[in-house]
């Protein structure tokens, strides 16, 4: 089995359409090629490859639906998997919210989305590594991290008529350098190709970072200033698009925008959208019903505008469809894949020169929800955490823990970057700036 | 299918690997979901391929694709061999393993009704009939209930002579009512949260959780939580259910034994561990009343197998023993770090991905407590139940856990209910203030069917054996 083109993903999903029997039917085609070198000890350890393609078909009896995948091509494969969607429709209870699938919608493409994969092979990727890797050697460090590469074709077909089909590709690298006496230096990259990462750069600032970090301080518990690099704000804006920007979860009364569209809930700083068109974007830009995905403003200037809809939620809840479906059956709702947090004017340097005392955090790790509404967070500080004295980053200190609610700290946002970077996330992918908040709270740190 | 591993067994020899595994795993699925009295899902899936692992030039290379005939099998194995050599130019020391014997085998699983037998219409209306009494209380807004079952056929060879089929069934249920008021959202979950328990076997486990039957009071107690008082903060004594308590067992110790993470080889993704290879039988663990051990033959245990997808036999090692470290989850080639053969924790989440080392039953041997006796013996605590939010940091040191309800104890008797408790600590200190462990009578595996881990990320099904325990001057109500 090799990568499916969009035009070949296509073919396929339509013809698989044609032998379903039922009164509707849509097929998703996910074709995927993917690669990763890993890295640890300034040594590959881990270099893995894959190649899959599944279908998946959801079949329609009046408004009763039943869905079924498979990765077996052949057409004894097909036709089994068709029968077992038109079996499990059958036999489920009918959703009166149900309008039918969506038809076929003129589709718009991202600048640039539409070009044929490069290649980057396990040389050129063992290359990349190598110069992550020299930049922890010469200085007596420990790098370890990846460098990785996905080319994903994705076509959708249903029996209204909608076709739609496109490759995309990320490039991810990343790398943690750390050492006897050192303490632990991130960066990362997250790119529609290679072409924007610089290995040399990446290693060099992790290894600085990680010599920065030696010799970490404590940090009593309790409400500090903080300067978020833009990883750290991925990490929060993947858990709002989660808990808070789906239809569904607004409708269940569970998100912070349930009965406060277009009030105040974070502070005017504040702007985010789902934009599959941002230049940055590696995602589709299709839903997994095949709808055009629309820029969707979600939090404008601070004021709730609204969530992100499928089909399905745009009619139980007498909205637009913004195509942000994922693959049925989907039980979780629509979701924002390509969050954009909208740029500031400062520059990261200002805001921590901006800061009496404070604290200045890299990234995060292992943020889970404590209380769905008010997105209460908890999760550590990692690679890179500093104390802020008089505008200067001064002592760096031991990672920390804070349980804050999301929402209440963009309440108190006092500056925002320029600069945006994007990362891949639980969801997809962010394109975040840094933060200055006014108030995070620290409860524990680790020894 | 054994013709396709012997030619890529054979492809990867000849192109020059001085070891070669290869799987071929075929996955059959399905799930069922219903929420607020309705279907939100019925899907069933399948998914074949190989995946073939090499060492060749000293590094370790895999390849893997979906279709696995001959052709497949063949090219599969060369690109294994070219991203091996390719991963040689930032070489360290060349691979080696540890060594193991050859087996020629088969196991299967515990399944006495197999679920994909059992129609579709019977599960629905089970479930349906379950999210109903989940309604019971109008205080209950959202109520989901789920059930999945997986099914995985592998066969395994290797260039040391093993040729192992094996083959298993998972099932799994869970239902969850919601509370809602302004502003608040509470869940109480059976028979544990985030999808339910899952154990292998067929249909007979979903019959054994009587989801209908206890509807009813996850309905009441999930709209109790409303008007319960918040957790109070402070430092107490804290006694922890067995299915929260499995959680905690896996995250502060499950995951700090896994060998691969004390090398270092998971740095950068989930992190490392707070233990070093110097710590084994010397490290003060827990307290006395801490025991742990990776099982891989508990039945019915979904951390349960024959072989491990490098060809070891499934095995029982203590890896706390009376409170010291004696032990870590091993693969063969890092058990050679601890002068060690592999103890059989070596598991791929699927034919495209390679095995890592994976906990199996990891599970906190029972004490001698009864549950009303431990509670008879708290003069001033908190007694909490089932998983609502874990986390930890990269060392497996500084860990925060949050539950779906508690209770006070008040002079050994359970008093006032409490919402959202959440209790922190730091793994050794808090496995070392632990002074009481309830009886097998109350020891019970629970599995987990979601252990995230490596990049690409692979999701392990594992499981935790626990029984109620004890633990004191423990920080909860944080942040609270």
């Amino acid at each position: 089995m090799s990568l499916l083109n969009a035009e070949d993903a296509r073919t396929l999903a339509a013809r698989v359409a044609t032998i379903v029997s039922a009164d509707e039917a849509e097929v998703v085609v996910v074709s995927k090629e993917s690669a990763l070198t890993r890295f640890a000890d300034n040594r590959i350890h881990q270099n893995v490859s894959e190649c899959d393609t599944q279908i998946s078909i959801r079949a329609v009896l009046g408004a009763q639906t039943g869905s079924a995948a498979t990765n077996r091509l052949d057409e004894d494969a097909l036709r089994a998997c068709a029968t077992a969607a038109v079996d499990a429709a059958r036999v489920s209870p009918a959703d009166p919210d149900f309008r039918g699938l969506p038809a076929q919608t003129d589709l718009r493409h991202r600048v640039g989305a539409m070009r044929t994969p490069e290649t980057f092979g396990a040389e050129q990727r063992a290359d990349t590594v190598r110069s992550v890797v020299e930049q922890s050697r010469i200085r007596g460090l420990h790098a370890a991290g990846g460098v990785s590469s996905s080319v994903e074709t994705v076509a959708v077909s249903n029996s209204h008529g909608v076709d739609a089909g496109m490759t995309v590709m990320s490039v991810r690298a990343t790398v943690l350098s750390s050492g006897d006496g050192a303490g632990t230096g991130w960066a990362s990259y997250f790119g529609s190709s290679s072409s924007g990462l610089d290995a040399i750069a990446l290693g060099d600032e992790a290894a600085t970072l990680a010599l920065r970090t030696s010799s970490p301080q404590d940090l009593a518990p309790g409400d500090y200033t903080v300067v978020l690099a833009p990883e750290a704000v991925a990490d929060i804006v993947d858990f709002l698009g989660y808990m808070g920007f789906s239809a569904r979860a607004v409708a269940e009364g569970r998100s912070f925008m349930s009965g406060r569209i277009g009030e105040r809930i974070v502070s005017d700083a504040i702007t985010i959208s789902d934009d599959a068109f941002d230049a940055h974007s590696c995602g589709l830009t299709f839903d997994f019903e095949g709808q055009p995905k629309t820029t969707v403003p979600l939090i404008d200037s601070g004021i709730a505008i609204g969530p992100v809809t499928d089909s399905y939620w745009a009619a139980r809840t007498n909205t637009v469809n913004t195509g942000h479906a994922l693959p049925a059956p989907n039980a979780i709702g629509p979701l924002p894949l390509d969050l954009a947090m909208a740029p500031g004017d400062a520059t990261l340097d200002a805001l921590i020169a901006s800061v009496q005392r404070g604290v200045y955090v890299t990234r995060f790790h292992y943020v889970n929800v404590e209380d769905p509404i008010p997105v209460t967070l908890t999760g550590m500080t990692r690679d890179g955490t500093f104390l802020i004295e008089n505008g200067t980053l001064t002592s760096p200190l031991k990672n920390l823990r804070f349980t804050q609610s999301a929402i209440e700290a963009l309440g108190t946002v006092h500056g925002v970057t320029a600069q945006r970077r994007p990362f891949q996330t639980m969801l997809g992918c962010a394109i975040v700036p840094g933060l200055l908040l006014g108030r995070w709270t620290f409860t524990g740190q680790t020894e | 299918m054994w013709d396709v591993i012997e030619a890529a067994l054979d492809a990867a020899r000849l192109t020059g690997a001085t070891y070669a595994d290869a799987r071929v795993v075929s996955t059959r699925q399905q799930t069922v979901s219903v929420a607020d009295e309705r279907l939100d899902a019925a899907e069933t899936s399948d998914s074949t391929g190989i995946g073939v692992r090499v060492i060749a030039d000293g590094s370790w290379g895999f390849a893997s694709s979906s279709g696995p005939d001959l052709t497949a099998a063949v090219r599969v194995a060369r690109d294994a061999v070219a991203i091996a050599r390719a991963g040689s130019r930032v070489s360290g020391t060349p691979v080696r393993l540890a060594p193991v014997e050859a087996y020629r085998d088969s196991w299967q699983g515990l399944c006495a009704r197999d679920p994909f037998d059992v129609p579709l219409e019977a599960k629905i209306d089970l479930l349906l009939a379950a999210d109903t009494a989940l309604r019971s209380e109008s205080a209950v807004k959202i109520t989901r209930a789920t059930m999945g079952f997986v099914s995985v056929h592998t066969f395994f060879g290797s260039s040391v002579g093993s040729r192992i089929e094996q083959q298993h069934t998972e099932s799994g249920a869970g239902v969850v009512a919601y509370s809602v008021s302004e502003g608040e959202v509470l869940s109480r979950s059976y028979p544990n949260s985030h999808g339910g328990n899952w154990l292998q076997g067929g249909y007979e486990v979903i019959e054994g959780f009587d989801l209908l039957g206890n509807a009813p009071r996850v309905s009441e107690e999930a709209a109790a939580l409303l008007t319960a008082a918040p957790c109070p903060s402070g430092t107490t004594s804290l006694i922890i259910d067995g299915s929260q308590l499995g959680l905690q067992v896996h995250e502060s110790v499950g995951h700090p034994t896994e060998l691969d993470r004390v090398l270092g080889d998971e740095a950068a993704f989930a992190g490392t561990s707070f233990l070093g290879l110097d710590d084994l039988g010397r490290l003060r663990y827990g307290s006395d009343h801490v025991s742990i051990t990776a099982d891989a033959t508990v039945p019915s245990s979904i951390g349960s197998f024959g072989f491990d997808d490098e060809g070891v036999p499934g095995q029982r090692d203590f890896l706390v023993t009376d409170g010291l470290l004696t032990g870590f989850l091993s693969s063969r080639e890092s058990a050679l770090s601890i002068g060690r053969t592999s103890n059989g924790c070596m598991r791929a989440d699927g034919w495209n991905r390679i095995p890592l080392i994976r906990m199996t039953t990891v599970s906190l041997e029972p004490g001698t407590w009864s549950l009303p006796d431990l509670i008879a013996d708290t003069e001033d605590g908190l007694y909490i139940e089932t998983n609502n939010s874990w986390s930890i940091d990269d060392k497996r040191l500084n860990f925060q856990f949050a539950c779906e309800i508690g209770w006070e104890v008040k002079n050994g008797q359970k008093t006032r209910m409490i919402k959202n408790p959440n209790y922190t600590g730091i793994t050794p200190h808090f496995w070392g203030s632990c002074d009481a462990v309830c009886s097998a009578e109350h020891w019970q595996v629970w599995g987990l069917p979601n252990c995230g881990k490596g990049e690409p990320i692979q999701i392990a099904h594992v499981a935790h054996g626990a029984a109620p325990a004890r633990f004191r001057n423990v920080q909860v109500g944080v942040g609270r």
